[in-house]
């Protein structure tokens, strides 16, 4: 192994996994690249007949027909790259808008709560089939940009930007809420080899405090009825059933509903104690998805209903 | 329109005669009938840009910007390449197919020449440029020749066409 793993990165996770080795040896292995069919543009099949003429290996994800992965490097020239009608996406950054897929049917208002650079956005927007309204927030407003590019790019004409702390935001209710919310990042070692070098266990502690902050605010922003994602793409439990137990503390009226499985994705059982403390016994029905399980970036997914 | 703070708010309902300037160039130039943008609303933003978005915005907190940039206004209605990458399928008048190695050229930020035989059928302005069945994007026609509208930023050279 030639990547650089702090120790206390090694003694934090190496419990909680199954196989620690295989988990560590994983984090050093470049992800393959993932892409999603852009269903306001395009569809899987046009896109799948259109790859196999240019002699481009894809393969199709089990757990979502919009899904691709390919090893060919090239898939950013294509002509579907273009014109949008695809869009490169990790795969695990597809889950949480998929979780919503029965709410989106008929979700007339909806908030992306931390958008850009929009990949999940534009997801929504697809899943919608532009109707509606998808509110896309982001705090930063150099980040907005990006965020419109992609926008445009795919053509996701039912989305709003704003650029507001989520903490002030306006009280409104919203039928779905997706909460993306900023992390340590620890998932996404595999496109980021430089990330332990900034990694520390104070930085994961002021994430969660951000983080127990802004799901409660989102949680207030949700219509009775509506349902919530809350995800991070970071192994830290203070990110991840931390956040979830302190919402359940805070607001008793919030249910934590059952993730389904996924055909060929592995979805892990969430940590139930984490440093001495016990989690609330619902936040055992979120789930978190381990590098070394599907060939995929880390994961964490709870799915909250008011 | 301005909000409570006095501020003027970035995206605005335009006015009827703006609407209908740009509704009835796409119509007339493309055959795009206004039917298409039904369900969805026009707002004039900041440097003459018309977004289609939402039929519905919303008040606060203070919008950075809605939907998609269709078209921009500087006197002329100048249409996006988002419009056309999105709408052009509907698109029936002033629409030139491209060969291969031409779209691979306008992906790439060139403009281009055609033989007068290929431009009997569209008239001089803005062009919704295709390849096969895919719209590309826009392109300014004028003597016979077509000046690539394509921003830097899309601008991509193309392996697989």
């Amino acid at each position: 192994m030639t990547m650089f793993i702090p120790d206390a990165f090694r003694q934090r996770y190496g419990p909680l996994v199954d196989d620690e080795d295989a988990f560590l040896a994983c984090l050093d292995v470049l992800l393959p690249k993932s892409f999603r069919v852009n269903t306001l543009k395009s569809n899987p099949d046009d896109v799948k007949k259109r790859f196999s003429g240019y002699g481009i290996q894809i393969k199709q994800m089990e757990w979502y027909e919009d899904a691709f992965v390919s090893e060919n490097p090239d898939i950013g020239a294509t002509l579907e790259h273009f014109t949008g009608a695809i869009y490169m996406q990790e795969l695990v950054s597809m889950l949480p808008p998929l979780l919503l897929r029965e709410e989106l049917k008929d979700a007339r208002f909806v908030l992306d709560a931390c958008a850009a650079p929009g990949s999940k956005t534009t997801q929504l927007a697809a899943m919608m089939g532009n109707r509606g309204v998808i509110v896309a927030n982001d705090s930063s407003y150099s980040r907005t940009r990006a965020l419109k590019f992609n926008l445009e790019k795919t053509g996701a004409i039912n989305a709003i930007i704003t650029n507001q702390d989520l903490r002030n935001f306006p009280h409104m209710q919203f039928d779905a809420i997706l909460l993306d919310a900023p992390c340590s990042a620890e998932g996404t070692i595999r496109k980021n080899d430089k990330l332990f070098y900034e990694w520390s266990e104070k930085s994961i502690r002021s994430q969660s405090r951000l983080q127990k902050q802004l799901i409660t605010k989102a949680f207030e922003l949700l219509a009775p009825g509506g349902a919530m994602v809350y995800s991070t793409c970071t192994f830290a439990p203070e990110e991840n059933e931390a956040v979830v137990d302190w919402l359940l503390q805070n607001h008793p009226e919030a249910v934590v509903e059952p993730i389904g499985e996924m055909e060929g994705l592995k979805l892990s059982p969430a940590v139930e104690e984490w440093q001495g403390t016990a989690f609330d016994a619902w936040v055992r029905k979120t789930r978190r998805i381990w590098p070394h399980h599907s060939n995929t970036g880390g994961f964490y997914l709870a799915k909250v209903r008011k | 329109m301005r909000d409570r703070t006095g501020r003027r708010p970035r995206n605005d309902a335009p006015p009827q005669e703006t609407r209908s300037m740009v509704l009835d160039y796409l119509e007339e130039r493309f055959g795009l009938a206004p039917e298409t943008f039904r369900g969805f609303g026009l707002y004039l933003a900041s440097k003459g840009r018309v977004y289609l978005g939402p039929e519905r915005a919303i008040g606060e907190p203070r919008v950075v910007s809605v939907g998609i940039t269709i078209a921009r206004l500087s006197g002329t209605v100048k249409p996006s390449t988002n419009l056309i990458q999105l709408f052009g399928r509907q698109m029936t008048r002033n629409v030139i197919p491209l060969e291969k190695e031409e779209a691979v050229s306008y992906a790439k930020g060139e403009d281009i020449r055609l033989p007068a035989e290929r431009l009997s059928h569209v008239t001089e302005g803005y062009v919704s440029l295709g390849y096969a069945d895919v719209p590309l994007g826009c392109g300014m026609l004028k003597d016979g020749s077509i000046r690539n509208m394509l921003p830097k930023a899309k601008r991509l050279g193309l392996k697989f066409i």
